[in-house]
């Protein structure tokens, strides 16, 4: 029973941290541009084909890092140029633009490789003991990578001279932009760095996912659920998010059912929308 | 004066109404007339979850139309297909069957998609044409009029637990399934196999359909509770998942495993590195070493080339309902409900798993017990004449 308790934990961490990893970019781009990217899921699917393609290339599994950045960051650079300036940053419009641009890329990647599952395979076989428990090697890397990673963004955001110019850009675009700083080139940055993360956490996720054009739509559920109930533009927010989203589905679905958890979790964000809409660590 | 306009207008409204029975008339009597060609409307999966089999359904029915074209149609006539998305939500694919109906003047229908659309279709249907409906799925519907080609639990179970349960460690079952009508149905009738073979049933889990589910906790409860066989009725990418989620957690060696719906594109999705010890119950694989398979898979490589879209058994049943159609017509000489019903039932026709014989409105066919090897079916017992326990009169 105890070693039952063990492996639960860390799935409970697993999914929690997993979320975490794909509502970062998201996150971003909404919390910080107030730009809800409906497409995020079809940049983690792009990524995700992109390890497919590295993999078929034979090449190391961690060359798709790299290439997946740059494929998603790429593809971010155009859509921020021709849709989301365009659009002036307006939430309502490019939240429309983006659906559209999702349909776009999942058909563009159907037709490039078909409605098929492809499977890419786990790059780190085999398990590790932890605790007295063996638990697959993946997923601890990469519950690790995703702690590093996103510490590493927490100080970022907080230290880094640029984290401080996106919070002034964020808190008074005006303002910001009187005191010198490039705001359009700042919006834009944040915009592809969020898809080119996202591409990225396609890469940790391939392996343990089906790969086909339409994964990105299930993927993305939670992450929106995370958002609404942590709340948009905190880095609270968003560990809190992941943290219920992912803690309570994963614990109900252990200890309850999986069904009873996902209609919980339904629950607590219709909750959310209608009595907090602005979630628990909203942006001030 | 006043009367007597009254009067022409009723007479104008009659001469319209007679006029317009005669300029419809053609239409409502077209049917009768055997030079036209026989519309047949096909439902498939052109978009929504199953939208990955859209392609080989197609061609699967545009190869069956041709095959029975060759031989000279249906009652005389030449069949020409009307294809329709069954990927909407049921409401919507019944519109499309009305449509069909009313302005595309099908006089058959032959659909591949969930139960939740065959029982819309059916509704709007009302049995006034024939409707024969393709895929695996759970029974239990004896609508007028409606014809299933398609394999039944008990079909993929009641001979083939005994033989799998050869490879097993034990006679313990740990079901994982999918949270709607089929899962739950396939598991009811597997309950009472097992209790046959005297095997227990330790646990069952089920995941909402179509969320997006992660099944690190069932694992981990196989994990702790070592069944000897997960039974599983889980589909599309929740199949995938699980199975690879199961592999990675080390217990493929150990525990064996029989999908209920595993074809050969979920094959491609879990992958080599997941798929040892699993096991798939079905009534056709693209690979099996029939003749009649490796004629049929041959024509269809040869007209699409390397573009053929994988062949399974939920697009393959499209094929087998215009032979289907054809046997039964040459006997019964019409599509009306009487007739056709008669002529149905006993009738034997011959598919690309083998022969198939309907036997209340549902077929006794050939069921193969396969192992994956890598992402390849390697059957490893076939069991012959498989009669279902429908009674639909």
């Amino acid at each position: 029973m105890e070693s039952l308790l063990i492996t639960q934990a860390l799935n409970v961490a697993y999914e929690v941290l997993i979320l975490a990893v794909l509502v970062l970019g998201l996150a971003v781009v909404m919390g910080l541009l107030n730009v809800l990217n409906i497409a995020h899921g079809e940049f983690v699917m792009m990524g995700a084909y992109a390890a497919y393609v590295v993999q078929k290339a034979g090449l190391p599994y961690l060359v798709a890092v790299p290439a997946a950045a740059v494929v998603c960051g790429l593809v971010g650079l155009v859509v921020e140029r021709f849709l989301i300036r365009p659009l002036r940053y307006d939430p309502f419009e490019t939240l429309l633009a983006t659906w559209g641009l999702g349909l776009l890329l999942r058909k563009l990647v159907e037709l490039g490789f078909g409605r098929g599952y492809r499977s890419v395979e786990i790059p780190i076989g085999g398990s590790l003991r932890i605790l007295g428990e063996s638990y697959p090697a993946y997923r601890l890397v990469l519950m690790a990578i995703a702690v590093v990673v996103l510490a590493a963004l927490f100080v970022w955001y907080v230290r880094a001279p640029t984290g401080a110019r996106i919070r002034a850009m964020v808190g008074n675009p005006a303002l910001a932009e009187a005191v010198g700083i490039r705001t359009r080139k700042l919006a834009r940055n944040t915009f592809v760095a969020g898809t080119a993360w996202a591409g990225v956490a396609g890469v940790m996720i391939a392996p343990l996912t089906p790969v086909e054009p339409f994964m990105g739509l299930t993927l993305i559920v939670n992450s929106f659920f995370a958002l609404v109930v942590g709340g948009m533009g905190t880095v609270t927010g968003l560990f809190a998010g992941a943290g219920i989203i992912g803690g309570l589905q994963s614990v109900l679905s252990a200890a309850v059912s999986p069904t009873s958890a996902y209609l919980a979790m339904l629950l607590l964000s219709i909750l959310f929308l209608w009595q907090r809409p602005r979630g628990l660590f909203p942006r001030p | 004066m006043l009367i007597s306009i009254k009067t022409t207008r009723r007479d104008l409204l009659r001469a319209t109404g007679v006029g317009a029975l005669a300029i419809c008339a053609p239409a409502i009597l077209r049917p009768a007339k055997a030079a036209d060609a026989l519309k047949i409307g096909v439902l498939v999966a052109d978009s929504g979850p199953a939208a990955l089999f859209g392609p080989a359904q197609r061609a699967a029915a545009e190869f069956g139309a041709a095959t029975v074209n060759a031989k000279g149609g249906i009652l005389g006539r030449q069949v020409e297909i009307v294809f329709a998305d069954a990927g909407a939500p049921p409401a919507e694919v019944s519109k499309s069957a009305v449509k069909l109906m009313l302005s595309d003047k099908i006089e058959m229908l032959i659909g591949s998609h969930d139960s939740a659309v065959r029982q819309g279709v059916e509704n709007v249907l009302k049995g006034k044409i024939p409707y024969v409906y393709t895929p695996v799925f759970e029974g239990d519907d004896c609508s007028p009029n409606v014809y299933m080609l398609g394999e039944l639990p008990e079909q993929q179970l009641q001979k083939t637990l005994p033989k799998l349960l050869e490879f097993a460690k034990g006679k313990t079952f740990y079901f994982v399934g999918d949270d709607y009508v089929w899962a739950r149905t396939t598991n009811e009738k597997a309950k009472k196999y097992i209790a046959a073979l005297g095997g227990t049933v330790v646990a069952e889990d089920y995941y909402p359909f179509g969320a997006p589910n992660k099944f690190e906790s069932s694992v981990t409860k196989i994990k702790s509770v070592k069944p000897a066989v997960v039974l599983q009725t889980l589909v599309g990418g929740d199949n995938v998942n699980f199975n690879r989620t199961f592999a990675d957690f080390n217990l493929s060696d150990d525990i064996i495993r029989l999908s209920c719906l595993l074809e050969e594109n979920t094959l491609m999705g879990i992958g080599k590195d997941a798929s040892k010890n699993l096991y798939s119950s079905l009534g056709y694989f693209a690979d099996i070493e029939l003749p009649q398979n490796k004629a049929f898979i041959g024509e269809l490589n040869k007209k699409y080339g390397d573009k053929a879209p994988q062949q399974c058994t939920i697009s393959k049943g499209l094929y087998d309902a215009f032979v289907f159609t054809a046997a039964v017509t040459a006997k019964s000489k019409s599509l009306d409900a009487k007739p056709f019903a008669a002529a149905a039932e006993g009738i034997t026709f011959d598919t690309p798993s083998g022969p198939m014989t309907m036997k209340n409105r549902h077929t006794t066919k050939n069921i193969f017990l396969s192992r994956c090897d890598g992402t390849k079916f390697t059957v490893v017992d076939t069991f012959t004449g498989v009669p279902t326990q429908q009674s639909c009169s």
